[in-house]
């Protein structure tokens, strides 16, 4: 299937500032997407060029296969859900939800039956003749997706719509906005710098730093098997390590810290004798009272314990001075470490990814 | 309480020439003395029997009412501006729209007499108009002001988005939201041209206002006319005034399209 939207060899540039670098991508149809990165890292420029609000310096962008370099907001076939709303405040719900099928000149039952559709699916019927001002933050929300989704759009670009929602109110909007996208079908290009949102929404995130992509991935795959320094720090919490592979005496790769000698499953191609960094995540770490005389097994003390119910995230100090993270589901009547105490810090050989020490990144 | 006192002295001495104006204007004697021996209606009475004053009346009417047009299209135009310009941008725009605020009445006067006169315009109504415009333009600024700041810029783009070129954008969505503010800076400026005499009394030329008028009566004696006209003008400032303030009050704009519910 072609993708709905292609972007090849984009550049964006605000004055000698570039915003935006040698941007590849191309979705496919019915797919969520998300756009993540640190705030300035560009993903809201890209957002906004497949809107029409920007341009790109050079490189094309196709929607639906056609090009739409030179094509006005108005006449792209995409919608758009503003981070504040940007709800029109002199219209109540069904005439905001009604603009944008009212510019087309579309028929007024038409218009009727449309705007109350697209009102059931994101349960706003009952309050069509609200005002904006009386509406809360969520139903407001509501409102926004509605007025954007009820154009048809190929595409429908969310910018941190959720950013101004209290936690409680988010977690229920990630479900629904799930929801609506099956019920609808449309493809949506979704930017946060949430990592949580992303990974819980998405098909497939694209991991942006500093105006250029990192990784393209399944949120699973970003998680597991991060391809730098940055993407495996800014999804989850994660341990880095600094070493160097080396081969050990059977010819198997090994990672050399200061702590030690440790195995893992090579997921990239790194040349022997060159730095590299190794993250363990927290959950992938075992805590064990004696030494359990298994690989990767490093002695620690603790210096911190945060319990948190079913789960209970420790701070450690290794014996070569690094400070470590584990995060250990707390089971009944299992033995937990005390603050204080010395404990074996231990993680299998696919608890870890082994990355170049010197990332582009 | 002591600082009680003093607002009330304050408001007494704002308010109570006022109340004389008004008591006087009723006075059935030409004297501004108390005891007050009767009451009339004859001032009244007599300014609508005076043709002089009429005609004043009628021309600070009509620069009042061109001041407003005026007033009205050109903080639309400047809003618009606004809206699209920088940070930078707006300081400038600003600089040059609100600083007439801070020059006196009489220099202003003064300038605006020496450009007409370089430029070679008569004096006359358009000059009139024209240094109305001047005055009002700056205080609708600064209303304006307070009022874009609130705008939020993405609405326009919302609206774009939605299949609305930039004329229906601005039809539909911009004109709405900062038209209350607009018309009532507009009504406001009525007010300000109806009763304004320093700058006019230099760039009239032969033509008399109704303030200019009221000035020239006083030179020759005071007359308790003066009392009947001030008090009606006085009225209908207020009004004015009234209504420019029920206008900005009026926090939603009225619904633009109708809709018939079923």
């Amino acid at each position: 299937m072609s993708p709905i939207i292609e972007i090849t060899d984009g550049n964006k540039a605000f004055g000698s500032f570039k915003a935006l670098q040698d941007i590849n991508l191309s979705i496919a149809q019915g797919e969520i997407v998300t756009l993540l990165g640190p705030s300035g890292c560009g993903k809201t420029t890209l957002m906004r060029i497949f809107a029409g609000f920007e341009s790109l310096t050079s490189g094309s962008l196709k929607i639906d296969g056609k090009d739409v370099s030179n094509l006005p907001p108005e006449k792209r076939p995409v919608n758009m859900v503003f981070q504040r709303y940007a709800l029109f405040p002199h219209l109540d719900v069904f005439e905001n939800v009604a603009y944008g099928l009212k510019v087309k000149g579309i028929g007024k039952d038409e218009v009727r039956e449309r705007v109350r559709n697209m009102l059931r699916i994101v349960q706003m019927d009952h309050l069509q003749q609200r005002f904006i001002t009386e509406l809360s933050g969520g139903q407001c929300q509501r409102v926004a997706l509605a007025r954007a989704l009820v154009n048809g759009p190929k595409v429908l670009l969310l910018d941190e719509p959720l950013a101004a929602l209290d936690l409680k109110i988010r977690q229920h909007m990630l479900t629904e906005m799930k929801r609506i996208h099956a019920e609808t079908g449309a493809t949506f290009i979704y930017v946060t710098h949430d990592q949580d949102e992303a990974m819980i929404l998405s098909d497939r995130v694209v991991l942006i730093d500093r105006g250029q992509i990192v990784q393209v991935d399944t949120p699973q795959d970003m998680y597991n098997r991060p391809n730098c320094l940055f993407s495996a720090k800014f999804l989850g919490e994660t341990n880095i390590l600094h070493g160097t592979i080396v081969e050990d005496a059977s010819g198997k790769s090994a990672f050399r810290s200061a702590e030690g000698s440790f195995h893992y499953q090579p997921t990239n191609q790194i040349a022997s004798k060159s730095a590299a960094i190794m993250s363990v995540r927290p959950e992938a770490i075992s805590l064990f009272a004696e030494n359990p005389a298994r690989d990767n097994a490093i002695p620690a003390t603790v210096t911190d314990v945060l319990f948190t119910g079913s789960r209970s995230f420790y701070h450690l100090v290794s014996d070569g001075g690094e400070a470590l993270r584990a995060q250990v589901q707390n089971t009944p009547g299992l033995n937990r470490p005390n603050v204080g105490d010395r404990v074996h810090v231990c993680w299998p050989h696919d608890g870890s990814v082994v990355l170049p020490a010197s990332p582009s990144h | 309480m002591i600082l009680r006192i003093t607002v009330y002295l304050i408001l007494a001495f704002l308010l109570i020439p006022l109340a004389l104006i008004v008591l006087f204007s009723f006075n059935a004697s030409p004297s501004f003395t108390f005891p007050i021996t009767g009451y009339s209606m004859r001032w009244y009475a007599q300014i609508f029997s005076d043709p002089q004053l009429g005609s004043a009346l009628w021309k600070s009417f009509w620069i009042a009412t061109l001041t407003a047009i005026i007033t009205f299209l050109l903080g639309a135009a400047a809003s618009l501006a606004w809206l699209r310009l920088g940070r930078k941008g707006r300081t400038v725009l600003e600089i040059l729209c609100i600083t007439p605020i801070a020059l006196p009445g009489l220099f202003l006067g003064v300038s605006l007499l020496v450009l007409a006169s370089q430029v070679g315009v008569q004096l006359s109504m358009i000059t009139i108009v024209l240094s109305h415009v001047v005055l009002a333009l700056p205080m609708l600024m600064i209303a304006m002001r307070a009022r874009l700041a609130l705008f939020d810029p993405n609405l326009e783009e919302a609206s774009r988005d939605l299949g609305a070129s930039q004329v229906l954008t601005f039809r539909r969505v911009t004109l709405p939201l900062i038209a209350p503010t607009l018309i009532s800076c507009a009504v406001l400026s009525f007010a300000l041209s109806f009763d304004e005499f320093v700058v006019t009394a230099f760039v009239s030329g032969t033509e008399t206002t109704l303030p200019m008028y009221i000035w020239s009566m006083m030179r020759r004696t005071v007359t308790p006319l003066i009392n009947a006209i001030s008090t009606l003008a006085m009225v209908f400032t207020i009004a004015i005034i009234s209504i420019a303030l029920a206008i900005a009050a009026m926090k939603r704009a009225t619904n633009l399209s109708s809709r018939d519910v079923a």
